[in-house]
């Protein structure tokens, strides 16, 4: 049987990482993490008074089970959420979903394009991917609205060294690092040694809508683009009906999804769905 | 199954061994005749037929409530509410209704509050004797006869002898639950020559049913995608979201959750209990985010959506069949005419030509 009761977590300690955005670090009150978190998984955060919502883990649980997340506030839940206080108690049901597909990016060069806190659910699988020694492979795009709302400071600094980072400011970039991720996409692509692969995308749906096409124009197999696809999300679990994709839940079948799949799934409506023209990072 | 078979004039004497073990739960018409499930201890006229009375909500309720508590905080940890319940026999369920919850106990297969309380229910069927005003079961396989995987029990009627104003009753008990429940009642046993009738006596119901191919049609061509866009815009135009569908639905599911804060706690922490209550994919909220991101920000893609999830063929290797049962609630309640009827008709019309 699911369990729809929250566990109790306390906030250990957070700290402000880009405009209205918190880096927050977690710790199990009288439970164990005990089922294995993949890559790209999420976790349902219980705000008391609040209700609940999806967020992913941008670290794995260490030894005393503590673990990251980063936060925007953008509504009711995360309001409430920006007034706890260190100490406080909230709810965690977890990890839920499928990740970023394991034994494709173990094999292949990944370029991974993310906008705004789309940066969020690509962290462990950058880091998972150094830890395998496999930093030479990866390459990253990060776009952003300006600087102030680049999230992520500490891992960008820690991944500069290692990794391939690109970055992308919708305002305040100079020439080669302003506009849309699809603005530089080819540019990067031709600056890397190793030509990716596979992409790994996260951001907004018109975002990763728009880098998925590119890609696919530039030579990307289309079951070898992936993206995290966000939904608003009532239990995490697969019954409330709310994060539908077609016939299928983002909670369970996704929220990565590949491609060619995603596309079978938005064909079968015949009502379009338009993406807005003009899109902001959240 | 040719062993759990019986016959019975009397129904009461069902009902009353029944009411030992169960609360009787039936359908009951009020006086602005209004037909509810209701409890009934030690009714004994025979039940209400769905066929002439169907009730307006089905009884998914009882599985799947309304508004349930699901969980509390009280400052420091999280507590299970488990729902409380007693055995209910709901007596006389269409096969319609029987069907839509087969559907949900594969929804809710691992659901714990759902379970609990369909554990403790005894559903005994009722076959129909003849079509309903808006139902098209036989369409979509799920009438005018209870599929036997589907109750318990399975009341038929056989026989009707005007003159002593009495009945002859077929009682078949299709699961283990539905023999263990007969046990201790002497009944006389059936063979296999009333069975046969009982078979003959559906045919007879089917063959009555109205010409539904429109249906059937519609359904062909919300699969192979050839319904335009421009049909749902128009469609769309006429739906008030006003959950009328959704909620009668015996099948539909979707559920919010929402909290309820206590207003004087016991320590000085805050403390809530958590309630989930049906939702509606036709809401214009139903699927918006934080951010104001809205997938289905239009009304006809959440026209579309709600017709896609009762027939969609993508659904059929999970739960083995389409979401609608045919009950024909949605063409009853929408106050803005596009029920199942109004709207596979539009869409045969349409895309026949």
């Amino acid at each position: 049987m699911l369990q729809l009761t929250p566990q109790t977590i306390r906030i250990v300690d957070f700290y402000d990482d880009g405009t209205d955005s918190r880096h927050f670090t977690f710790e199990p009150i009288g439970f164990a993490l005990e089922s294995p978190i993949a890559i790209g998984q999420f976790f349902m955060l219980t705000v008391p008074s609040r209700g609940l919502a999806p967020f992913t883990y941008t670290s794995f649980p260490d030894e005393q089970g503590r673990f990251n997340a980063l936060i925007r506030k953008v509504g009711k839940l995360t309001d409430q959420l920006f007034t706890c206080k260190k100490g406080d108690l909230l709810g965690y049901n977890g990890p839920y979903g499928n990740g970023w597909p394991l034994a494709e990016i173990n094999q292949k060069e990944v370029l991974i394009v993310a906008g705004g806190c789309g940066l969020a659910p690509v962290t462990t699988a950058i880091d998972y991917l150094i830890d395998q020694g496999r930093a030479n492979s990866v390459t990253l795009l990060y776009a952003s609205r300006d600087q102030e709302s680049q999230v992520l400071k500490q891992e960008r600094e820690r991944w500069q060294s290692k990794i391939n980072v690109y970055e992308t400011l919708d305002i305040q970039g100079d020439k080669d690092h302003s506009g849309l991720p699809t603005e530089h996409l080819s540019a990067v692509l031709n600056k890397v040694d190793h030509h990716p692969d596979i992409l790994l995308t996260c951001g907004p749906e018109a975002m990763m809508s728009n880098v998925a096409k590119m890609c696919v124009d530039l030579g990307f197999k289309s079951t070898d683009i992936w993206m995290s696809i966000e939904r608003r999300m009532r239990c995490g679990v697969g019954l409330c009906g709310h994060c539908y994709i077609g016939s299928t839940y983002a909670c369970k079948q996704g929220p990565t999804y590949r491609y060619d799949e995603f596309l079978a799934l938005e064909k079968a409506n015949t009502v379009a769905h338009l993406y807005p023209q003009y899109f902001q990072y959240c | 199954m040719l062993n759990d078979i019986y016959l019975l004039k009397d129904l009461s004497i069902l009902n009353a061994h029944l009411a030992q073990h169960y609360s009787v739960v039936r359908l009951a018409k009020d006086t602005d005749g209004e037909v509810t499930w209701t409890e009934q201890a030690g009714a004994t006229s025979a039940p209400l037929f769905g066929h002439a009375n169907l009730p307006l909500t089905s009884p998914k309720a009882f599985f799947f409530p309304e508004q349930e508590s699901l969980y509390k905080f009280d400052g420091k940890t999280f507590e299970t509410i488990h729902p409380k319940v007693k055995p209910i026999v709901l007596f006389g369920v269409q096969a319609c209704d029987l069907t839509a919850i087969a559907y949900q106990d594969q929804f809710f297969k691992h659901d714990p509050y759902y379970q609990t309380r369909r554990d403790s229910v005894l559903l005994v069927g009722i076959d129909c004797e003849a079509p309903c005003k808006n139902g098209f079961c036989a369409e979509v396989n799920a009438g005018p006869h209870v599929n036997s995987a589907t109750a318990d029990l399975i009341l038929s009627r056989l026989k009707i002898d005007d003159r002593t104003n009495t009945s002859e009753w077929l009682i078949v008990a299709s699961s283990e639950k539905g023999v263990d429940s007969l046990r201790d009642l002497t009944l006389e046993k059936a063979d296999e020559g009333h069975f046969k009738l009982r078979t003959k006596l559906g045919d007879q119901v089917r063959s009555q049913f109205a010409d539904f191919s429109y249906i059937s049609n519609a359904i062909e061509y919300l699969n192979d995608k050839s319904i335009p866009a421009q049909l749902w815009e128009e469609l769309s135009v006429r739906c008030l979201s006003c959950s009328g569908c959704t909620n009668l639905c015996p099948t539909c599911s979707c559920y919010s959750t929402f909290e309820v804060i206590e207003a004087e706690p016991i320590s000085n922490t805050l403390e809530f209990e958590t309630v989930r209550c049906w939702d509606s994919c036709l809401f214009e909220s139903f699927q918006r985010e934080a951010s104001d991101h809205n997938p289905s920000h239009k009304a006809a893609q959440r026209v579309e959506r709600f017709w896609f999830h009762k027939f969609s063929d993508e659904y059929l290797p999970e739960f083995e069949r389409h979401g609608c049962v045919g009950c024909g609630r949605c063409e009853q309640t929408c106050p803005g005419t596009i029920g199942v009827h109004s709207v596979m008709k539009r869409i045969d019309e349409v895309c026949c030509n």
